[in-house]
């Protein structure tokens, strides 16, 4: 009798301690298992990057929030996103398929514009992916002293996880891409995100300077980066070409058109090269402030936003640049041009409607 | 009145008739030994006197008015000492009314102030924060890295090119919507205070202060030295105006508050010296009447200063109450002996009749006041409780002056004799259908069906629509800005100013976040608190959220040379080091020393209750699914967090005590009555006042606060009193035998003129609240007055409109072995089977 009371006893403890294990609270959810959570204040919250993709515009920004709207930025709808990172950039090469990269180094895709995204890489992978990719060329090759440099490189994200910021993502095709980020991290793909290779080797950025944005002029590719590094795809040698700039300080990207193409950066610093990159000419911006996105509107002009909300609009052709009057400025991260002519720019408080002037 | 005794109390003229050895051992004690019984009530007057002069100060404190047990509370008392953010600090803000702060008349004015300021004793001068400290600083990435300065530059002289660089240094310091207001007419000093100031090592005094402020600052700056303009509470002409908020000026302007309802206590003795004299028409008992209250005032605040308490905004409360109720006990005293005067019984043996009709009556009806005192030490609110110790003192104490003093008092001087014979005359004159009678008269109607139904039907119409009305009570303080003070107080239009014209309101939410040293920074609890803050900002009530987080996510974009898209939590954690080395220098109120203690602190549109409910809601839910043994998520702290659990402890505390009040009172009844049904003649009146009570707090926009749990229980148990009065009669006489409505007749023209004085000296008594400048006494006083009155209406209507239904004389005649014919002859035995002869026999 009594061994059946202790273990009646026993049998109530372990329940309790069961139950209390139920009631504890659930363990950490690390923000790439977290899905994003549909919010009515994502709109209003911070956005990061936006693109057009037919009719429509996608943004993405903080708390892994996607969202995109078919009526020129006037209404958004919230799109699934299986993680609540923060995402810095988002493009669409084609009709349909689009990427988005953000912070812990997550790569997102999308083959219905925008509606619902999936993760193709994250921080937690790359690390690995440099040591296999620049581990294979060290064996293949171990004359090179490159390689085991990067080797460690790829040691070191695995040991850190994933703690390296994606900062723009740039696609060719549907196939061919790349993504670069903090500390010369730099991916491409051939195979539409399906596999990344590490192309750290391949930029003339020998002190690992960040890469702040990567794009195409439609004649030419760049890369601007921090303290005065801007990279242009040379097609012979098969890497990203150092191009020299009178500036010293960091560009936070490029913009331009066939034959012409501007750089913007820190402190209200604009350049303009109109033969490919070799030789540039300052703009004047009168802004002590970052210059931190820049779009072509419909008429073909360059418009540029800095972090405070200054908007520029380029005249003369692109060879100088014009303040306008801001009524409401709203800091600006992204800048893109809706289906009606219309600029959409998000950034710190969201997305921003500017009427065509 | 004393009808029903003049048979067994006669008439006696000569103190020689008199049986010295009569009475109970009480009166004899106290009677037979007059002189000695005066000496040792002057000496305790004395000595209590001495002691409220010396020892009663004015403390309003902050940990009093908070539910001390609520978990909440613990949790913010256990780490008060690391919310620096959330600590003690005064906002003054100096406006150029005819301009902007680019003028360098404002910025002369405004360095003034800030170097006032900086010398008043109790400021912690190392964080004060202007244009004008060197602290304030704005800082750019450049080229070059990190490039600052403080925001007035340090060359200024005043040209309008310093202007210009101070607008360009203003601008990148990102100060606009904390330091400078948003329209730019304005700037604020952030001003923390010590808890101990250095020179003293003692508390700051609050009032101190406070006066400083008004006299230093605002009397020079904004009212050119006009103070009395300022005291009268209007806005000052002149081009600057000085704003100031925080709890040390609330506190300054409570205790200024106190002093002016101190005032009011003269107003409250001067009406009732008022009406006792209309009452009586004899200065002598009038002033006797309003002496004798006003000594157990003094016995009262002498106990208390004695045992060491400090009059706050609800104690000083207690005086008050206690007058209004030694008034109304000592004046039916006085009518007793006045009538046996008139009669020709000689005075001291008239006052030795009253002591034997009403002391036992007298302590009944004070035990049912304390009834609704006691109930009060339910509230685990520290001021309540001592409120409901203090006012026990006071009734105990009324014990002493009104039923005992009073009436050895009166045997010395006696009555003048024309008042006396008026006091006979009235009731002559009532007895036949005249004066007072023509009152009574239609009372008595209520006694016949068709009034009675009438009557019964409007409270029952009136109750249906007052408890639907009733039903949108809130819980908690309805306006914005310090609910303690009215809306339309300086302060309250100084918060509004502020909040309106800087970007963050002054109801802060905050959930502490606890973790083991260094655990702040920690990537994971940062991550946690990112979360917690986003839900939060999801409810519409919260404006925004502010934590460790924000400076993290901004100094690490900074370090990054501003970028934006790097404004975030990153998972090195030598970045997350920097951005808190950083923060701790820019807001070290974002964590404390060892970075265990971090809030996350939502800043709330109001702090009306269904939005403090939601935010709670919200919080809760976050930290019952996110907290670990490692990482607490503790509610809450802030101005709005201790609302929300005062709330929760009202909403409780606002039900038990209607329970146990109505308990205590049915019990009472039930004891005194010996009937059911007369317990409800009595409830029900209280009743309706309760549900017409709650419907007038509707309609006077008042929510259910700490402030009316009083006035819920003061009501009942006070109310009570008057059916007490009036039912022990008509029982007495239905158990009589005679029929309803002559039972109610003689009742009425019994204790009607009673039950009237009654009503009007306690509602004179807190009348007078309703000025006060502290709001929750003037809610008290409004609600409070009303209840006062309306149960005496209640009484004198229902009871004898109720009576008609449930108490038809068989009811009564069943139970003959509770009528007592007549009460015997004194000695009135003090046992708890005779205390209803006392009570049936009396008025």
């Amino acid at each position: 009798m009594g061994s059946l009371k202790k273990l009646v006893l026993a049998l109530l403890c372990s329940m309790l301690a069961l139950l209390q294990g139920f009631a504890q609270a659930a363990d950490f959810v690390d923000v790439l298992d977290l899905p994003a959570k549909p919010s009515a204040l994502a709109v209003r919250s911070p956005l990061l990057g936006i693109a057009r993709v037919g009719e429509r515009l996608v943004a993405v920004g903080q708390r892994g929030h996607i969202l995109y709207s078919d009526d020129a930025g006037k209404h958004w709808l919230q799109a699934n996103v299986p993680l609540s990172s923060d995402l810095n950039a988002v493009f669409f090469p084609s009709a349909r398929q689009g990427w988005a990269v953000g912070n812990d180094g997550v790569v997102l895709h999308s083959s219905d514009a925008g509606v619902t995204w999936h993760k193709q890489l994250d921080g937690r992978q790359i690390g690995a992916l440099l040591v296999k990719h620049y581990g294979d060329l060290a064996r293949a090759e171990p004359a090179n002293e490159q390689w085991p440099l990067l080797v460690a490189e790829g040691q070191r994200l695995v040991e850190q996880g994933a703690d390296k910021p994606l900062l723009d993502v740039w696609f060719a095709n549907d196939r061919l891409g790349y993504v670069v980020g903090v500390f010369n991290l730099i991916l491409r793909t051939e195979d539409g995100g399906q596999s990344w290779t590490p192309f750290q080797d391949r930029t003339d950025n020998p002190q690992g300077f960040h890469l702040n944005a990567i794009a195409s002029t439609g004649d030419a590719l760049y890369i601007a980066g921090e303290q005065g590094l801007l990279l242009k795809w040379d097609t012979t040698l098969e890497r990203f070409s150092a191009v020299q700039t009178p500036y010293h300080g960091s560009y936070f990207g490029v913009v331009g058109k066939p034959g012409e193409v501007l750089a913007y950066g820190l402190r209200g610093h604009v350049l303009r090269s109109t033969d490919g990159g070799s030789r540039w000419s300052p703009l004047q911006t009168g802004l002590q402030v970052n210059i931190t996105a820049a779009v072509v509107d419909g008429h073909g002009r360059y418009r540029l936003f800095s972090q405070a909300g200054h908007r520029l609009v380029s005249q003369e052709g692109g060879a100088s640049l014009k303040l306008l009057a801001q009524h409401n400025p709203a800091p600006a991260v992204g800048a893109a041009l809706a289906a009606d002519g219309s600029l959409v720019v998000v950034g710190s408080r969201g997305v921003h409607t500017l009427s065509i002037e | 009145m004393g009808n029903i005794k003049q048979d067994t109390m006669p008439v006696i003229r000569d103190l020689r008739d008199f049986d010295r050895c009569s009475g109970n051992r009480l009166e004899r004690w106290v009677f037979n030994q007059r002189p000695l019984f005066m000496l040792l009530m002057t000496l305790a007057t004395l000595v209590l006197g001495y002691m409220a002069a010396t020892r009663l100060e004015l403390r309003p404190s902050f940990e009093k008015m908070i539910p001390q047990s609520q978990p909440y509370i613990q949790n913010f008392l256990e780490n008060r000492k690391s919310l620096r953010g959330l600590g003690n600090s005064v906002r003054v803000v100096v406006e150029n009314t005819q301009g902007d702060i680019f003028d360098p008349g404002y910025l002369e004015v405004l360095k003034q102030v800030n170097d006032q300021l900086f010398l008043v004793e109790g400021v912690d001068r190392a964080w004060m924060k202007s244009l004008w400290s060197p602290a304030v600083r704005w800082t750019e990435v450049t080229e070059e890295g990190f490039q600052g300065g403080p925001v007035m530059p340090d060359t200024y002289q005043g040209s309008p090119k310093d202007i210009e660089q101070l607008r360009q240094n203003i601008n990148r310091a990102g100060i606009v919507g904390n330091l400078v207001a948003s329209d730019f007419k304005s700037t604020m000093l952030i001003v923390p205070l010590l808890d101990k100031a250095s020179a003293t090592g003692l508390g700051i005094n609050y009032h101190q202060f406070s006066r400083v402020l008004e006299e230093q600052l605002r009397d020079k700056i904004e009212f050119a030295g006009d103070s009395a303009a300022r005291q009268a509470g209007e806005e000052g002409t002149g081009k600057y105006k000085v704003r100031v908020i925080g709890f040390a000026k609330l506190m300054g302007d409570l205790i200024d508050g106190l002093i002016q309802v101190m005032m009011f206590f003269g107003l409250a003795v001067a009406t009732s010296l008022v009406i006792i004299y209309l009452y009586t028409r004899c200065v002598r008992s009038t002033l006797l009447v309003v002496g004798c209250s006003l000594i157990a005032v003094i016995w009262q605040l002498g106990i208390v200063a004695w045992l060491g308490y400090a009059l706050d905004p609800y104690s000083i409360l207690v005086p008050f109450l206690i007058f209004a109720i030694g008034v109304s006990h000592a004046a039916q005293k006085m009518n007793g002996i006045m009538q046996d005067i008139a009669r020709g019984t000689h005075k001291l043996i008239a006052a030795r009749y009253t002591f034997r009709r009403l002391f036992i009556a007298g302590v009944t009806a004070l035990l049912a006041d304390a009834v609704g005192f006691a109930v009060l030490m339910l509230i685990d609110i520290p001021v309540i409780q001592d409120l409901a110790i203090t006012a026990s003192i006071g009734v105990a104490v009324l014990i002493f002056t009104s039923l005992l003093l009073m009436p050895v008092a009166l045997s010395y001087i006696g009555v003048g004799a024309k008042a006396a014979e008026r006091a006979l005359k009235i009731d002559t004159r009532a007895a036949e259908h005249r004066g007072f009678g023509k009152l009574w008269d239609l009372l008595d109607r209520f006694t016949t069906g068709k009034w009675a139904t009438g009557a019964v039907l409007v409270a029952t119409l009136m109750g249906i629509g007052g408890f639907v009305v009733s039903l949108q009570l809130k819980i908690g303080d309805l306006d914005s800005g310090a609910p303690e003070l009215r809306a339309d107080s300086r302060y309250n239009r100084d918060n509004a100013y502020i909040t309106s014209h800087y970007a963050l309101s002054s109801d802060l939410f905050a959930v502490m976040i606890k973790t083991p040293a260094e655990g702040c920074l920690n990537y994971q609890t940062l991550i946690l608190a990112d979360r917690l803050a986003w839900e939060l900002q999801q409810y519409p009530g919260v404006q925004a959220t502010s934590s460790l987080v924000n400076a993290v996510r901004q100094i690490t974009a900074g370090s990054f040379e501003g970028n934006p898209k790097l404004n975030s939590i990153q998972r090195n954690q030598d970045v997350l080091n920097y951005a808190a080395q950083q923060a701790s220098v820019n807001s070290p109120e974002l964590f404390n020393n060892d970075c265990s203690v971090m809030p996350v602190i939502a800043y709330l549109k109001d702090h009306k209750a269904e939005t403090l409910d939601a935010v709670v809601a919200i919080a809760d839910k976050f930290a019952r699914d996110n907290s670990t043994a490692d990482r607490q998520f503790l509610l809450a702290a802030g101005t709005a967090g201790i609302e929300a659990a005062t709330n929760i402890v009202v909403r409780e505390a606002n039900r038990t005590m209607l329970l146990y009040v109505y308990a205590a009172v049915t019990l009472f009844c039930l004891i005194t009555f010996r009937s059911w049904r007369a317990t409800l003649v009595a409830l029900l009146p209280l009743v309706l006042t309760s549900i017409l009570c709650e419907a007038l707090m509707v309609a006077m926009g008042i929510g259910v606060k700490v402030a009316t749990l009083p006035v819920i229980a003061l009501g009942v148990g006070i109310g009570v009193d008057y059916a007490l009065y009036l039912l022990s009669v008509q029982l007495h006489h239905q158990r009589q035998g005679l029929s309803l409505a002559d039972a109610y007749r003689k009742a009425v023209a019994f204790t009607g003129r009673v039950v009237g004085l009654v009503g009007i000296t306690l509602a004179a008594g807190v009348v007078c609240w309703v000025w006060s400048p502290i709001k929750f006494q003037a809610d008290m006083g409004i609600l409070l007055t009303f209840m006062f009155l309306w149960n005496m209406l209640g009484a004198l209507i229902l009871i004898p409109a109720l009576s008609y239904f449930l108490l038809p004389r068989t009811s009564l005649t069943r139970r003959g072995a509770f009528d007592e014919p007549v009460v015997q002859a004194p000695p009135v035995p003090v046992s708890a089977a005779d205390r209803r002869h006392a009570l049936t026999t009396t008025e």
